[in-house]
């Protein structure tokens, strides 16, 4: 390679070089602005969802005059912090939210217990009327819940629990329809072969439940727990018919008291209601991942 | 020694276990406890009324009165649960829903039999629409509520129009409406009525139907109502007032538009004595007129008191009746006005009011006087058919979609299927 032609070579490396360096920035930039036009619609987007949160905490700083006033202020010229605590002095919602904590846990056991079991049953095991008696659960959900209200507070009534929790918490035990569906179709795609796997190995039909299918629905159990703590923590009307006692409300019910015959205090509701969600917010922080993981593979959808 | 003596000890104790059971038993077979249920508002707190509760079991050792506080706005929902389930309902409660009455116990054996409380311990307006209902005492009315406009002080100085008097008409409220709005300031000068069963219908001397039941042509579509309908779509279309969209969004739950009252952006708002409080509480400087006259006619105002009575599936009804007429009597309303914000429905408690000298306590006063809505509403039962299609006709002002020249053809209109509605009502209801 005679000296002209290293030369040549050298340069034509270096024009590709530059070429290179240039293409990969025009494509790095290219790439920074997608994601910067992606990021950015998302950033509006979550504001826009943002806005009820933002107007609920700027309400809870303002006092009443302000709420309606026109042009509205974002910032309240001088925040009311106070109402946060004039709501607490007002009702005992630390009270109100243990009761509610209370009533979740419970109502996450009880359908931690019998949802996988009878779901289990209806998707792995052979009995006479199996189909009957499934279309007879789905059937339940439709029927709207105001419907069942009198015939429930009767048969409660009849068993000495109005007042009580358990007509709360022991319907849980006995199954909710809707997770029952969610669950047999979930086990439904979980291939048979692996149970047929664990018999030839010896397992039981309980360890088969327990070993195999419980693991491999976590999905499926994380919608269960999740949907059971926003019903639970939302539940206004089944509270409000059952139980008798102030001590007794869950946070629902107490929110509630914050509207009286004539008025709202929207000030003092709103700081209250920012606090009561805090528990479902926590928990939707911690549980997204599998939440979504699980709405989607359950095929949920709004 | 030592041995008889333990053993006489032990056989005493054991008397003793077995008998005081028995004694304690004895002693609660005596003590009758009633269920009473009643909602937090403002013009009784949770802690007023368990202290009224306590007062009266101090008084009364013979009853224990078991408090369950519930929101306002589920009231309804426990109540007609319970009352349709036929079970679990409370002795002693607001039965403020005319669907509640049958299930009220007929009060009229004891009224008789008080002699410290009957109808001449109350309003009498009040005893009329709130305590009888088909020749039957279904309950007490416990406090009074009115409506009344309320106008901002601070609005009207500010558009230098002068304060409404009581003397004013519906012609002024127009004219005031239309010199106190400013749009630029998103501001509204008065609200408009919700419906025809409001006072200003009657002020104009408009009835649904005949006294007797039977004809709604020259009623529903009389001269009169005519008139009142004409005078809401002048005043919608001034723009001056609300939409129902703006009301029904900034209107707080459907209990009027007192938070726009409060901002100043409503110069006047038909309310109530629970949003006079709430005004007080806030600082604003308010006047109260009544709802606008109509020159030569008789007024009347939108006025209520609750209802309380004891369910007919109570197991204690003396008892229940020991407490209801104490509640509802002259010392547990005097308790609620002293300790909470309660309006007394008896007149002679109603004066001790410690600020009845104010301006607004006068004026709320004077309201009361007015002759009720509710006089012919409670009295004629099918009212609310014949006032469905009244309110088709005020909703269609309302949106805009009738011109002023067809609001006499409108009610028109409405006369036949009214007249059907009407006389199926009356023949069901058995004539």
């Amino acid at each position: 390679m005679n000296r002209e032609t290293e030369i040549t070579f050298k340069e034509s490396a270096a024009a590709a070089a530059r070429t290179a360096r240039r293409a990969d920035l025009g494509h790095s930039a290219r790439q920074w602005l997608g994601y910067a036009a992606a990021y950015g619609f998302m950033t509006v987007l979550a504001l826009l969802f943002m806005i009820p949160l933002l107007w609920m905490f700027s309400t809870s700083l303002k006092s009443r005059q302000e709420i309606f006033a026109w042009p509205p202020d974002w910032i309240p010229t001088s925040p009311q912090w106070f109402n946060y605590a004039s709501a607490f002095e007002k009702y005992p919602l630390a009270r109100f939210m243990l009761n509610s904590a209370f009533l979740v846990i419970a109502n996450t056991i009880g359908e931690l217990i019998s949802v996988p079991l009878i779901a289990f049953a209806f998707a792995r095991l052979r009995f006479p009327g199996k189909r009957i008696l499934f279309v007879l659960m789905l059937s339940t959900m439709m029927l709207p819940g105001q419907i069942k209200l009198i015939p429930l507070f009767s048969m409660f009534s009849r068993l000495k629990m109005i007042g009580t929790y358990w007509p709360l918490i022991l319907p849980s035990f006995f199954g909710n329809p809707f997770f029952i569906f969610l669950m047999v179709q979930y086990i439904r795609t979980i291939p048979r072969e692996l149970d047929e796997a664990a018999r030839m190995d010896g397992a039981s039909t309980w360890t088969i439940l327990y070993r195999i299918i419980l693991p491999l629905s976590r999905p499926a159990i994380t919608v269960l727990v999740v949907f059971t703590f926003l019903w639970t923590w939302n539940d206004f009307l089944q509270p409000l018919i059952y139980l008798s006692s102030f001590d007794s409300y869950p946070i629902s019910v107490g929110l509630a008291f914050f509207q009286g015959r004539y008025s709202v205090e929207w000030n003092l509701f709103m700081a209250a209601t920012l606090i009561s969600i805090i528990p479902v917010l926590v928990l939707y922080f911690f549980a997204q991942r599998h939440l979504i993981g699980g709405i989607s593979s359950l095929g949920l959808k709004g | 020694m030592m041995q008889r003596v333990s053993t006489r000890w032990i056989a005493l104790l054991v008397l003793v276990a077995l008998i005081l059971p028995n004694v304690i038993t004895l002693a609660q077979d005596n003590v009758v406890t009633i269920e009473w249920w009643t909602v937090n508002s403002e013009e009784y707190s949770e802690e007023a009324q368990r202290g009224l509760a306590a007062q009266f079991e101090a008084t009364h050792p013979n009853i224990r009165v078991n408090v369950t506080v519930l929101p306002e706005s589920g009231f309804d929902e426990r109540m007609t649960t319970t009352l349709g389930a036929g079970e679990g309902a409370p002795d002693v409660a607001f039965f403020w829903n005319t669907n509640w009455y049958p299930q009220a116990l007929d009060l009229t054996p004891y009224i008789e039999a008080d002699p410290d409380l009957g109808p001449e311990t109350y309003f009498e307006n009040f005893w009329l629409t709130r305590a009888v209902w088909q020749d039957k005492i279904v309950g007490l009315p416990l406090g009074v509520g009115a409506n009344f406009v309320m106008y901002n002080k601070a609005v009207f100085d500010e558009a230098g129009v002068e304060y409404p008097t009581a003397d004013w008409t519906t012609d002024d409220y127009l004219e005031m409406a239309a010199a106190l709005a400013d749009p630029d300031q998103r501001r509204w000068g008065g609200d408009r009525p919700r419906g025809p069963f409001r006072a200003i219908w009657r002020n104009y001397g408009a009835f649904p139907y005949s006294d007797d039941s039977t004809t709604v042509d020259g009623f529903l579509n009389s001269d009169a109502s005519v008139a009142a309908y004409t005078w809401l779509w002048d005043l919608v279309a001034s723009g001056a007032t609300p939409t129902p969209a703006d009301l029904e969004i900034l209107g707080t739950e459907g209990t009027g538009p007192i938070d726009l009252f409060l901002a100043g952006r409503l110069a006047m708002a038909t309310l109530n004595q629970g949003h006079m409080l709430n005004a007080i509480d806030a600082g604003v400087e308010f006047g109260i007129v009544p709802e606008p006259q109509v020159e030569g006619n008789e007024r009347y105002v939108n006025a209520w008191s609750l209802t309380a009575s004891i369910w007919s599936g109570t197991q204690h009804p003396d008892e229940a009746y020991e407490f209801l007429s104490y509640w509802v009597g002259p010392e547990g309303q005097r308790y609620l006005m002293e300790n909470g914000n309660l309006f007394p429905s008896i007149p002679e408690v109603l004066a001790e009011y410690e600020n009845a000298e104010t301006d607004y306590a006068q004026a709320f006063f004077s309201v009361l006087e007015y002759r009720q809505v509710a006089e012919w509403t409670n009295a004629h039962p099918c009212n609310s058919t014949v006032l469905r299609a009244a309110v088709d006709a005020w909703d269609l002002i309302n949106l805009g979609e009738i011109e002023r020249d067809q609001v006499e053809a409108t009610l028109d209109g409405l006369v036949e299927p009214s007249q059907a509605a009407l006389d199926e009502c009356v023949a069901r209801l058995g004539g």
